[in-house]
């Protein structure tokens, strides 16, 4: 009996498809809330899932000049590594299914995962808007995951833990972005750059290098990409909502704490204009993560006091 | 293959691409991130007006004209009527010389608005592209209550006009006109201040006052770089001897230079239609005009929204004219296009592109170029249309 219900737990709830339907649904909230600032009518409810289902049933077309396998196997492995991220998390308000020592760096990986295959993707054909977009997703990569990692390390080290559920239990329901409000700025920051919202879309600018890395994509493929940065959305949400924001205990709370990032992101996203990718670059490492390694050292520093 | 030879990494713009709202064809060599080479291709959209109004009469070109351009179209039209009405000897009342002025200044501003969004997208601020569209739909509304339609007003007769003004419109052009010049003053602070769009902006795609003169940019392009050039000042044309217009110039030269110039021109017309408004002169809308013209060549030139609109028109004593030949302000930009990308950041190409307001359907002609004393022939239209269906099957 043990096997079927983890398999369920896997499958449907509070893992698989149930992931993917938050996934969608956050999805929704955002590009409604993005389209009433702007002053659109915006999207239905449903648009997410009619625009996956719509891709899903697509024809699928591999270019002949590219790696069949890696083709096919990329986008499979983004979405599986984004969902499995998933379920280190506390999502929806339950405590992570599966909880181990080091799990946050594991999480944080998996993470990355998605814009690894993003970059390998566009590689992988000899499209030249891919090429471009490809180069430009991995650089950002590089700019943003150092210090993207050092925010989230920031509570751990506080909580002198890598262990997700134990961060989360030392803080107590305190809100740690009084205490670490660099670290906070610099992981919803840094969410923009996993995600590829403005200001950070430079590796997608449709003006200049169409879809980049995924412009080759159709059908299938370029559902399951989209699925994988759907569920990204949630997770990255979810881990700063629980990191910084005093955990995320029962659905309501975390309803409450992750719509309130998501509200700050929309409100990111719609006041800015595009950086180019130099720009991006700069931004991070003269900056950003700068900023957070001082916030470190600091806490680092105190913590050996204490001891 | 000569392996020696580095290989050219060319990124294509065009002919359909999601930067280009019309086809024309880009080619940026690119080194990483930086620019190292640009060419351009157009003809993609080529129509053979030119051609096709020597088979028509002179009513019916207005018609034709007026489509080269579905952003500009009244100034097409005016140019082309001021031509003609020159050659017939005919001189338009005041009245419909100043309708003529009022709807050119719409039309400017709806071009201006159109060109903020579309400017403002390329630099991946689309908040501000759909402020700037839905606040367009105001002037748009306007010209569609003056004329009856949203594009190609036909606003134009051969001699006159073809609408008149009632105190209705006066009090629905003096409304919009309110709210679109509160809107413009945010457009300008945007613009000039907001952090991300100026890292985009100032200093990016320099052109001097040296350069716009050498590659012979027109309209706002060239007045960003300082270049005092205006037909409406320096020959003004219509009504606009009663109504001067003072040139908005800005010495920068960059895209924000561009930006803030087009700007402050909005600002230029709303003060000139709202003089038009108070100084409309009374009187008849039409004058008559001849069927046939007799034998004669004209220039004829206007201030489109883009730059220097020219027309050449020779009559041959039919209903018919012998050869119209329409220059585009889009033409003389391009160049610039070109010239400017080199050197810099593929991520700036289409700020620079879309920063001369490019319109490639106006712009494509058909040039045959003789060498030495080869027979001069006259193409007939049958040909001419051949010709492009071979040329593209290529």
């Amino acid at each position: 009996m043990n096997a079927i219900q983890d398999l369920l737990t896997l499958m449907f709830f509070p893992g698989g498809l149930f992931v993917l339907a938050l996934g969608m649904s956050y999805e929704w909230i955002d590009r409604k809330l993005m389209a009433r600032v702007q002053n659109r009518v915006g999207p239905r409810w449903f648009q997410p899932y009619a625009d996956i289902a719509k891709l899903l049933v697509k024809e699928e077309v591999i270019p002949a000049d590219s790696n069949r396998l890696l083709f096919i196997a990329l986008p499979i492995l983004a979405l599986a590594g984004a969902l499995t991220a998933a379920l280190y998390v506390p999502l929806a308000g339950f405590d992570p299914l599966y909880s181990f020592k080091g799990d946050l760096i594991v999480t944080l990986y998996l993470l990355s995962l998605l814009t690894v295959c993003t970059g390998l993707a566009g590689a992988n054909t000899t499209d030249r808007f891919s090429l471009v977009g490809a180069t430009r997703t991995l650089t950002q990569l590089f700019s943003y995951e150092a210090p993207f990692l050092l925010a989230m390390l920031g509570p751990a080290v506080a909580a002198r833990s890598w262990q997700i559920n134990e961060i989360i239990a030392d803080a107590d329901g305190q809100w740690l972005l009084i205490v670490q409000p660099v670290g906070f700025v610099v992981a919803l920051i840094g969410l923009l750059g996993k995600l590829e919202i403005a200001p950070f879309n430079a590796p997608e600018a449709e003006t200049e290098i169409v879809a980049g890395a995924l412009t080759e994509y159709s059908g299938r493929g370029l559902a399951l990409f989209r699925l994988g940065r759907h569920v990204e959305l949630v997770v990255g949400l979810t881990m700063v909502a629980a990191f910084y924001m005093g955990g995320v205990s029962g659905l309501p709370l975390f309803v409450l704490k992750t719509l309130l990032l998501l509200l700050i992101l929309v409100g990111i996203q719609s006041l800015v204009a595009r950086l180019r990718i130099d720009q991006t670059v700069g931004l991070w490492w003269r900056w950003g993560t700068l900023l957070v390694l001082a916030q470190w050292l600091a806490l680092v520093i105190w913590e050996g006091v204490q001891a | 293959m000569d392996t020696t030879v580095p290989q050219r990494f060319v990124v294509p713009i065009g002919p359909q691409h999601p930067a280009l709202k019309e086809p024309g064809h880009f080619e940026f060599t690119v080194d990483g991130e930086q620019v190292t080479g640009a060419s351009v291709r157009l003809g993609y959209a080529h129509r053979g007006i030119e051609k096709a109004t020597e088979g028509r009469n002179w009513v019916q070109n207005l018609y034709l004209l007026e489509r080269i351009c579905g952003i500009c179209s009244h100034v097409h039209a005016t140019a082309y009527c001021l031509g003609v009405e020159k050659l017939a000897g005919v001189t338009p009342p005041p009245r419909a010389q100043a309708i003529r002025v009022l709807v050119a200044e719409l039309e400017r501003i709806h071009s201006h608005l159109l060109w903020l969004g579309v400017a403002a997208h390329e630099a991946g601020f689309d908040t501000l592209f759909m402020y700037s569209w839905r606040d367009r739909e105001t002037v748009m509304d306007i010209l569609e209550a003056l004329t009856g339609n949203r594009v190609n007003y036909s606003a134009n007769l051969l001699g006159g006009v073809k609408f008149d003004l009632t105190s209705e419109l006066t009090d629905k052009i003096y409304k919009g006109l309110e709210l679109l010049e509160e809107r413009t003053y945010q457009y300008v602070d945007v613009v000039t201040s907001d952090a991300t769009l100026l890292q985009r902006t100032r200093g990016v795609g320099v052109t001097t006052r040296e350069q716009a003169e050498q590659l012979g940019l027109v309209g706002p392009t060239a007045r960003a770089s300082g270049v005092e050039r205006d037909i409406r000042v320096e020959a003004p044309y219509a009504a606009y001897p009663d109504f001067p217009v003072k040139v908005v110039t800005a010495t920068a030269g960059d895209l924000e230079a561009r930006f803030v110039v087009r700007l402050q021109e909005l600002f230029e017309a709303y003060r000139l239609i709202r003089a038009v408004l108070e100084k409309l002169p009374p009187g008849e809308l039409q004058a008559r005009m001849p069927r046939k013209i007799k034998p004669a060549e004209t220039v004829s030139r206007v201030e489109a929204p883009r730059g220097e609109l020219f027309y050449f028109i020779k009559s041959n004593g039919t209903d018919q004219p012998e050869r119209i030949k329409v220059r585009t302000p889009t033409l003389c930009n391009l160049a610039s296009v070109c010239v400017l990308a080199v050197g810099s950041q593929l991520a700036d190409v289409p700020m620079i592109l879309a920063g001369v307001d490019p319109c490639f359907s106006c712009n494509d002609r058909m040039v045959t170029v003789y060498s030495g004393d080869t027979d001069h022939t006259q193409w007939t239209w049958k040909q001419l249309r051949q010709y492009g269906i071979d040329y593209y099957r290529r």
